[in-house]
C-alpha cells in the first residue's frame, strides 16, 4: 500500500515539474489575443491544460514585472477588469521559447524511439 | 458580496505592501466572474452557504497570498518552519514583544535598583526568542495542514462561520491547565512560589478575588468545552466572552485595591530575605500584570461586544420575521 501511495506522490511531483515549464508557454502563447485572470484560466482549461488560480493570478504578474506581459484595467460587463496581453518583449520570448519547445520535442522523440529500434535490431 | 469582500480583505493581510490594493482588487475581480458564471448556470443568485463554499474552496487566503511573495524571506531549514506569507507578521511582532520585554526589564531593573548589566536582559531576551518562534512554527504548520478560508472571521460574519474545533480545542487545553493551577496555588504554594513557599504566603487581599477569578476561569472552560461540541453556536462565543472580560475588567480596580498580594508567613516573620522577596512578589503581580491587564479586557470586552452585534441584530430580524408570520 505504502509503496504505491509514495510512488503516486512520486509521479504527482514529477508531473507537476513537467508541466510547470510548459505553463508559462501556454500562458504566453493563450495571451497573443487579450484576456483577464478568469477567462484565461477558462480558456486554458477548455484546451486541457488546467491552472490552478494560486499558480495563475501569481504568474501572470510575475511576467508582467519581467516585461513579457502588459496590463490595463478597463472596464467590462459595468465591471473593472485588469486585461493582459503579451508585450512585444514577450512576443520575442515567445518565439524563441516555441523553437526551444520544438527542438526538445524533436529530440525527445529521438530518444523514445532509440529503444525500439534497438530491441528491432 | 459581504463574504467576498471580507474574504478578499483576509488575502490583503499577507499580501506584499506596496501591491495589496491592485492584487486584491484583480482578485475580486476574478473570483466575481466565477460567482457569476455559476450563477447563470444555476439561473438564481447564490445562497450565503453556496458563496460560503466556494469561498472555502478557493482556499485559506494566507496560501493564495502565497503565491504573490514566492521570493520574499523565510525561515526555512531544509523544512519550511515560517513561510514568505507569514514571515513579515513574524518579524513585525517579535520585535514588538522584544521591545516589550526588554522594556519591562528595564523597568523592574530600575524599580529594585539592580544594577545594570547585561545579564537581565538574556534571559527575556531568548524566551521572546523562543515563544514567538515556535507560535509561528505551529501556526505554519496548522495553516497548512487545515487550510480555512477565515481563522478570525471578521465580526459582521461571526452568526455564519461556526467556531473552528482546532481553536476550542487549544484554548480548551491551554485554559484548563490555567485553570487547575489557579485553583491548585491556595493548597500547594510551591506552584507559585518555588522553593520560598517555606516563608510566603498569599495576602488575605489575594483570597477575595481567588474564586471570582476561578469561576470566571472555569466559565471560559465551559463555553469553549461547549463549543467544541457544538461549533454551530457561534453566539455562544462572544456572549460568554463579553461577559467574562467585563467583569474582568470590573475586578481590577479593587484588585489593585489589594496590595500588597504575597506577605512574609509568620513561621518566617522578620527574616529580611523573605521580606524582600514578598515585596519583589507583590511588585511583579502589580507592575508585571495588573497595571497593563485592564487594558487587555477593556479591548477584549469592546471586540466581543462588536461581535455580538450582528448576532443581537439577527436575533431581533428573526423575532420581527417570526412575529410578522404569526400574524
Amino acid at each position: 500500500m505504502q509503496p504505491s501511495s509514495s510512488a503516486n506522490e512520486l509521479f504527482e511531483n514529477l508531473r507537476l515539474e513537467l508541466r510547470r515549464g510548459s505553463l508559462i508557454l501556454a500562458v504566453l502563447a493563450a495571451l497573443r489575443s487579450e484576456q483577464y485572470g478568469y477567462t484565461l484560466r477558462k480558456s486554458l482549461a477548455d484546451q486541457g491544460m488546467e491552472i490552478d488560480e494560486g499558480t495563475l493570478y501569481p504568474l501572470l504578474r510575475r511576467l508582467e514585472s519581467q516585461g513579457l506581459l502588459t496590463s490595463e484595467w478597463r472596464e467590462e460587463e459595468k465591471r473593472n477588469k485588469r486585461f493582459y496581453r503579451l508585450a512585444p518583449r514577450g512576443e520575442e520570448i515567445l518565439k524563441q521559447l516555441l523553437a526551444e519547445w520544438e527542438a526538445i520535442g524533436a529530440s525527445l522523440e529521438e530518444i523514445l524511439k532509440e529503444p525500439r529500434h534497438a530491441t528491432a535490431g | 458580496m459581504q463574504l467576498l469582500d471580507s474574504y478578499v480583505k483576509a488575502v490583503k493581510l499577507y499580501l506584499p505592501r506596496k501591491q495589496r490594493e491592485d492584487i486584491a482588487r484583480e482578485l475580486s475581480a476574478n473570483l466575481l466572474s466565477q460567482m457569476e458564471e455559476r450563477q447563470e448556470e444555476l439561473g438564481r443568485a447564490l445562497t450565503e452557504e453556496e458563496e460560503m463554499e466556494f469561498l472555502r474552496q478557493h482556499g485559506d487566503p494566507m496560501l493564495v497570498a502565497r503565491g504573490y511573495r514566492q521570493d520574499r524571506p523565510s525561515l526555512n531549514i531544509g523544512i519550511e518552519l515560517i513561510g514568505p506569507e507569514l514571515f513579515p507578521m513574524y518579524l513585525m511582532i517579535l520585535g514588538m514583544n522584544l521591545t516589550i520585554a526588554l522594556g519591562l526589564t528595564a523597568v523592574f531593573v530600575y524599580l529594585f535598583k539592580a544594577p545594570f548589566s547585561l545579564e537581565p536582559f538574556i534571559l527575556p531576551f531568548l524566551i521572546q526568542i523562543f515563544c514567538v518562534t515556535l507560535t509561528f512554527v505551529i501556526l505554519n504548520w496548522i495553516r497548512r495542514k487545515y487550510p480555512q478560508p477565515w481563522y478570525y472571521p471578521p465580526a459582521a460574519l461571526s452568526p455564519h462561520l461556526p467556531i473552528a474545533r482546532w481553536h476550542s480545542l487549544s484554548g480548551l487545553v491551554v485554559w484548563s491547565i490555567f485553570t487547575l493551577w489557579w485553583a491548585a496555588v491556595p493548597y500547594f504554594p510551591g506552584l507559585l512560589f518555588g522553593t520560598w513557599a517555606q516563608g510566603l504566603e498569599l495576602a488575605a487581599s489575594w483570597h477575595h478575588f481567588y474564586l471570582p477569578v476561578l469561576l470566571l476561569l472555569l466559565a471560559g472552560i465551559a463555553q469553549r468545552a461547549a463549543n467544541l461540541a457544538r461549533p454551530e453556536w457561534t453566539w455562544l462565543l462572544p456572549g460568554v466572552r463579553v461577559i467574562i472580560n467585563g467583569i474582568a475588567l470590573a475586578m481590577q480596580v479593587p484588585m489593585i485595591h489589594g496590595f500588597p498580594f504575597v506577605v512574609v508567613n509568620p513561621a518566617a516573620a522578620g527574616h529580611p530575605l523573605f521580606e524582600q522577596l514578598a515585596e519583589a512578589y507583590s511588585n511583579i503581580i502589580l507592575w508585571g500584570f495588573l497595571s497593563w491587564l485592564w487594558i487587555y479586557f477593556l479591548i477584549g470586552a469592546l471586540v466581543y461586544a462588536r461581535f455580538c452585534v450582528p448576532h443581537v441584530r439577527r436575533w431581533l430580524a428573526l423575532r420581527q420575521h417570526g412575529t410578522a408570520m404569526a400574524l
